[in-house]
């Protein structure tokens, strides 16, 4: 009798602990129920279209409806939506980790932990497990390599007041692009405003997406890019195109991009399914190898043709400083750029 | 005479009697109480310049329009009246219109066929028989299947009016229907609809602003002025004997001469002395005197000395004279007075400017205006 | 007999009172509603009716910048419009020019093409660095310095004025061929020349033509978001359009965007009520004549010059931008030389089948096109029908307010229905029928135009001939109106299913996610420098515009421009502003 019972709550035990093959059974079934998963995302169209093909390829029956625009753009249209009682989003992810804070602070947000995060830096996780670092990026400057030569090109931040720079540069928004937020604050912490009203000085072109200024440079339209996603500007390298990449030696701005399932995700399953897919290494394998990007995933390796994380100088901002002053860092770029 | 009361599908028809309709535009009465009687199977023409309100009246008739006051009859039934219009499907009445408003995206047949379909009673065999048999009354058989931008002006015209007579109306209203037509055709087109009109003995309404054209065509004249009926009688009535100045003037030409009556028979315009046709003026009254320019002969200078009591003689010199063909028509200034004539002679004879002239004017062509009288 | 008689009087006019009346109202709900909104949105506050949120655009210098941008940007389109669009009208009216049917179908072509597209393609063009002419001069002539920059308020003004000016080509042709030969003749054999005759007698007849040409341009260009957002922004200024969008970034300053809209609508309103009062109770320009025969003025030696002239004009227009597009599409690098490393069809299939929008947003632009034309022609003939035989006390009322939407730009109504109707209790935010009511109501001034033109080349007395024969109001709209009419209603479905597709300055403000059109969706790809799809977007546009525009031509049996060729158009009897010239717009 003793030992039977010893066995039946050692069987008992191990169900509780491990997260059963059949418990992940039924959240696909259901998930397949379901039909399809909605995910408002700033990821660069291409790559997002990409990782959307391999669920739905990996997952048959489950669409992935894939809403892409700037990270700013999302949150806006995300707010919008609830404040006309639309419950459409089920993940979301941006660049803006500032979002992430409001929407925890809002209850818009659900719990959910994909495996195999704990491995994960720091910085891709929130503490209370709503939100999980999805990739990484820095920002960069770069430079069209037919318009300079290495010599030529900008070192660093501060290169790009130099008036020389006048009518040549191109740089994204922060109002629209959560990268560029990010990198805006990160220099203003560093340099205060006086920077960016200085940079202004020379009328740099000015683009939406953090996608873009890669576009412009290889185009040739402008000769340097001021800021953008590095896994941009290195993905249109890759593709042949004249760009260089300039990584300034005093310190780049790191991104981490959340992802986050909504509180009141109408395929809840569905989302989990395609959370716990982003967040596998195999998928974030093809985020680094592919698409360029950083990810907080230790198994992963990098390409070696360009530097990882750990041999840059990263400036990091806390989200809560993001969420603090994004309104302000709005404000004061437009009033130094005009628009 | 024309006091035929049975169509010539030996139906009965009614007679029209308006009784002071009113209809104003903002301010202006288009249609100013005006009452009028037209006796079954007769054909009124209504007469009148543009803006005089012939065309509102017809409208009015047919329905299209409500009068703001007064009613319209037709035989015992009342189809107008303020707030209460029969509607123009259901009057049973039919419309030719000045531009014929044939359907353009229908055949001939169709057009005529149209009216048809709407009478109980009439199978499809037998409204092909009517249509057919009205295309060869108008002499245009054989043209079923044209539409009306493959034909004349006048070929239109008289589908317009087979597909209005096709229907056996009760009132057959007629707006202008000749005037978009030459010259030439049009005096033709009167006789046609006069004879259609005998034949077929319909009750008829014609607007028209051609005198000449009324005169021929209708059985009364109606001539209408602002919104009113001036005068209504037979052609003979209006020529001869006209009441106001505006129908004196409006039919034919005419000379007026304002005066005052001295005897009941008498009119004096300064030292003139005209002997008018009708006794009974108001002695002391104004007077206007309306003289038809072919009714003043034209003598000889010394004919009026020699006539010494003869009326309506005086002496004048031609002013100015213009051969128009069949006739000669002058100006001529009578002598101590202020009044020049109009006069029409024949060409047979020919006088040149600065002739001295004598002027006589049998009495019955003195016309003086009765209710140009009233109007004082 | 009583129940045939019954059922006369149940078709006859008192059934279809209700109708009409219905039509009115919803006439009313689209337009009032929304416009109460804005008005009390713009000084709603707090503590009740506030002139707050004025102050605040008044102290603003952002703002005030954008306001006198879009005063700039307006001027100097209407300027260079009539520049272009009236000597374009002339030669092509009057005088023996070759090539002329060529010429007025590329200024057709310029009409209907959306002016964000073309902005778009000059950008391709005329970037200061990486534009094809610029590239082109720089290499032909070793300069450094580009020749064209877009990025500029001349460049904007530019691009704008190249899809504007077919509205004053249409109305100076118009009023041209109004002008009967004879009085140009007249001076001609007085011993006036070419030059001279133009000037001093054709000159002062259409004078008024050119001022409302000239408002016409500047109501155009006020209302344009798609350009601004292209070519502004980037340079780094601001129009009202523009900055109303920015406005509406989350959080929306929403009662700051109305405040704002507000000026943008009198304005308009203001400039529609000269431009009326220009044209005079006639319509066109009030010119005595029969319009009858036009001879034509001989140009002598300056022919070819001429025609030169005109064909630069339109390749600035078509040619170029056109050329660029198909390049772009077909390029994997659009701004690399024509070679066949760099020709790819990937585009194609990136757009049709890899971008997961493309697909729902073709769908959605047809499906909100086949609905808008359709309930719209619908909608606009049972008005015209109504007001053009005066069957409702008020008509006046009911054509004032069919035509009225012209006054209220696309960004404006958007703001307008978007605080209506995100907010109980009709809540159309994240539909399509929310797209769907902005259209409905922008569109249905130019098909209102259309179809009253329509009824009024149907004299009444086709009906009333039917009437007196005994048909009831009904019968014959289905015997005689609805026949006659039906070109003419097809038509005005093109024009709006036209205007729906390219639509962008209302769409931009009212989509969301799920309902997202064609012309949003090049916007978006815009802002992520997506040059290849945007072009192979911009081409299945202009291919359904194409298609439509070569619908109404066939429905119409003549051009679209209202003209048919070597004829004089039909002369208006009674004529309001015609719309038809004000309203196709995105």
């Amino acid at each position: 009798m003793r030992p039977t019972l010893v066995c039946a709550l050692m069987l008992i035990a191990s169900l509780a602990v491990a997260p059963s093959a059949s418990a992940q059974d039924a959240r696909l079934e259901a998930a397949k129920k379901e039909g399809k998963v909605v995910w408002y995302t700033s990821l660069a169209l291409p790559s997002a279209e990409k990782i959307a093909k391999l669920f739905e390829a990996a997952h048959p029956g489950i669409k992935v409806d894939v809403h892409r625009t700037g990270s700013e753009r999302v949150m806006s249209r995300l707010m919008q939506e609830l404040g006309a009682g639309i419950k459409n989003v089920d993940v979301v992810h941006t660049s803006d980790a500032g979002h992430f804070v409001v929407l925890k602070g809002k209850n818009l947000l659900q719990k959910y932990t994909p495996p195999g995060v704990d491995g994960f830096p720091a910085g891709f996780k929130d503490k209370d497990g709503y939100y999980y670092g999805l990739r990484a990026t820095v920002n960069v400057i770069a430079y069209n390599t037919k318009a300079l030569s290495p010599a030529e090109a900008p070192k660093t931040w501060k290169d790009l007041l130099d008036p020389r720079w006048k009518g040549k540069l191109v740089t994204a928004h922060p109002g629209y692009s959560g990268v560029i937020a990010t990198h805006v604050l990160a220099l203003v912490n560093q340099y205060g405003w006086d920077y960016w009203k200085q940079l202004a000085q020379n009328r740099p072109m000015l683009v939406q997406s953090a996608v873009d200024p890669s576009g412009v440079v290889a185009s040739g339209e402008r000769a340097v890019a001021v800021d953008g996603g590095e896994y941009t500007f290195y993905q249109t390298k890759k593709k042949g195109n004249p760009l260089e990449i300039v990584y300034p030696k005093e310190g780049v701005p790191l991104v981490i991009s959340p992802s986050a399932i909504t509180s009141f995700a109408p395929h809840p399953n569905a989302a989990k399914v395609f959370t716990d897919f982003t967040f596998s290494r195999e998928i974030q394998q093809v985020m680094a190898d592919s698409e360029g990007l950083y990810t907080g995933h230790p198994d992963v390796k990098y390409p070696t043709d360009k530097p990882k994380l750990s041999d840059l100088k990263l400036w990091s901002v806390e989200p809560e400083e993001l969420e603090k002053r994004i309104d302000e860092i709005k404000k004061r770029f437009v009033e130094f750029f005009g628009a | 005479m024309r006091t035929r009361t049975r169509t010539e599908w030996g139906a009965d028809v009614p007679g029209v009697s308006l009784t002071a309709v009113t209809l104003r535009y903002g301010d202006v009465a288009a249609v100013d109480r005006l009452s009028l009687e037209v006796k079954p199977g007769e054909l009124v023409a209504l007469l009148g310049p543009s803006g005089c309100g012939k065309t509102t009246t017809l409208r009015l008739v047919a329905g299209f329009l409500a009068p703001e006051s007064g009613e319209i009859r037709v035989g015992d039934r009342r189809l107008s009246a303020p707030g209460r219009v029969v509607p123009p499907e259901r009057r049973r009445m039919a419309m030719i219109f000045q531009s014929y408003a044939l359907w353009p995206h229908m055949t001939v047949a169709q057009n005529v066929g149209y009216g048809l379909r709407f009478k109980s009673g009439v199978s499809r065999a037998e409204r092909d028989r009517r249509m057919t048999e009205m295309l060869r009354v108008v002499q245009l058989a054989g043209y079923e299947g044209r539409y009306p931008g493959e034909l004349s002006g006048g070929q239109q015209q008289r589908v317009a009016v087979a597909r209005a007579l096709v229907v056996e109306p009760e009132i057959l209203l007629l707006d202008e229907p000749l005037s978009n037509l030459d010259a030439n055709l049009r005096e033709e087109m009167r006789f046609e609809i006069r004879r259609l009109h005998e034949a077929f003995g319909i009750t008829t309404l014609y607007v028209t602003h051609d005198q000449a054209e009324a005169m021929v065509i209708s059985d009364r004249i109606a001539v209408l002025e602002r919104g009113r009926v001036a005068q209504v009688g037979t052609a003979d009535e209006v020529f001869l004997r006209p009441r106001t100045r505006f129908v004196a003037e409006f039919i034919g030409r005419t000379n007026l001469i304002e005066g005052i009556a001295v005897e009941p028979d008498v009119v004096a315009h300064g030292p003139l002395r005209l002997q008018v046709g009708a006794a009974g003026l108001t002695v002391g009254a104004r007077v206007t005197v309306s003289i038809r320019p072919h009714d003043i002969a034209l003598g000889a200078p010394d004919e009026a000395s020699g006539r010494g009591r003869a009326v309506n003689v005086f002496r004048g010199v031609v002013q100015r004279a213009s051969f128009l063909g069949d006739a000669v028509d002058y100006q001529v200034q009578v002598v101590d007075s202020d009044v020049a004539l109009r006069v029409a002679t024949p060409a047979s004879r020919r006088l040149a400017v600065g002739e001295a002239v004598t002027l006589t004017v049998v009495p019955d062509g003195c016309v003086a205006l009765p209710d140009e009288a009233r109007r004082g | 007999m009583t129940a045939r008689v019954a059922r006369q009087w149940v078709a006859g006019v008192d059934r279809a009172l209700p109708v009409w009346a219905a039509v009115v109202l919803a006439l009313v709900l689209l337009m009032a509603l929304p416009l109460g909104w804005l008005v009390w949105m713009s000084v709603g506050g707090a503590a009740g009716a506030t002139l707050g949120h004025y102050a605040q655009v008044a102290r603003d210098p952002a703002l005030l910048a954008a306001l006198w941008n879009t005063v700039v940007l307006s001027f100097w389109v209407g300027l260079a419009s009539l520049a272009v669009g009236a000597p374009l009208a002339w030669l092509t009216a009057r005088t023996d020019l070759p090539g002329k049917s060529v010429i007025r179908s590329l200024v057709l072509a310029s009409f209907v093409t959306p002016p964000f597209l073309g902005a778009f393609a000059w950008v391709m063009l005329a970037g200061p660095n990486a534009g094809l002419l610029n590239v082109l001069w720089r290499s032909t002539t070793g300069a450094t310095d580009p020749l064209l920059d877009i990025f500029t308020m001349s460049g904007l003004v530019f691009v704008v004025t190249m899809y504007t000016f077919p509205y004053v080509y249409i109305m100076i042709t118009n009023t041209l061929l109004l002008i009967a030969s004879d009085l140009e003749e007249a001076a001609a054999i007085l011993g006036a020349g070419r030059l001279a005759v133009a000037r001093t007698v054709t000159l002062p007849m259409v004078a008024p033509a050119l001022a409302s040409g000239f408002i016409l341009a500047v109501l155009q260009a006020l209302a344009l978001f798609g350009s601004p957002a292209i070519l502004a922004l980037p340079a780094g200024f601001h129009t009202i359009t523009t900055q109303i969008w920015a406005l509406f970034q989350y959080p929306p300053k929403v009662e700051m965007a109305a405040a704002i809209s507000m000026p943008l609508l009198l304005a308009t309103a203001l400039l529609l009520l000269v431009q009326k009062r220009l044209l005079g109770r006639r319509g066109y320009a009030a010119i005595g004549g029969k319009g009858g025969q036009r001879g034509q003025i001989p140009l002598g030696p300056w022919r070819w010059p001429a025609l030169l002239g005109c064909l630069a004009v339109m390749a600035c227009a078509i040619f170029l931008p056109y050329g660029i597009l198909a390049k772009a599409a077909l390029s994997r690098a659009w701004a690399q030389p024509l070679s066949w490393s760099n020709l790819t069809l990937g585009n194609f299939a990136f757009t049709f089948f890899e971008y997961s929008a493309t697909r729902a947003a073709i769908v959605n632009t047809l499906e909100l096109g086949l609905a808008t034309a359709t309930i719209g022609a619908a909608l606009v003939a049972m008005l015209s029908y109504v007001t053009n035989r005066r069957l409702v006390l008020g008509h006046q009322l009911v054509a004032f307010l069919a035509l009225a939407p012209i006054v209220i730009p696309g960004v404006v109504l958007a703001v307008a229905l978007f605080i209506a109707y995100t907010r109980p209790p009709f809540l159309l935010y994240g539909t399509l029928a929310i797209l769907f009511v902005a259209y409905l109501t922008k569109e249905m001034p130019v098909g209102y135009a259309q179809s009253e033109a329509t009824f009024r080349a149907i004299p009444p007395e086709l009906e009333d001939a039917g009437r007196i024969l005994g048909a009831g109001r009904l019968r014959i709209l289905w015997d005689v109106t609805a026949p006659l009419a039906r070109s003419g209603i097809i038509a005005a479905w093109c024009f709006i299913f036209i205007g729906v597709i390219r639509e962008l300055s209302a769409s931009i403000i009212l989509f969301s996610p799920a309902t997202r059109v064609m012309s949003v969706v090049i916007f978006d790809l815009k802002e992520e420098g997506q040059f290849g799809a945007i072009a192979v977007l911009g081409i299945v546009m202009l291919a359904l515009t194409f298609a439509t525009v070569l619908l109404v031509q066939k429905a119409l049996g003549r051009d679209v421009l209202g003209v048919r060729e070597g004829e004089p158009p039909p002369r208006p009897r009674r004529a309001d502003a015609d719309a038809n010239q004000n309203g196709v717009g995105s």
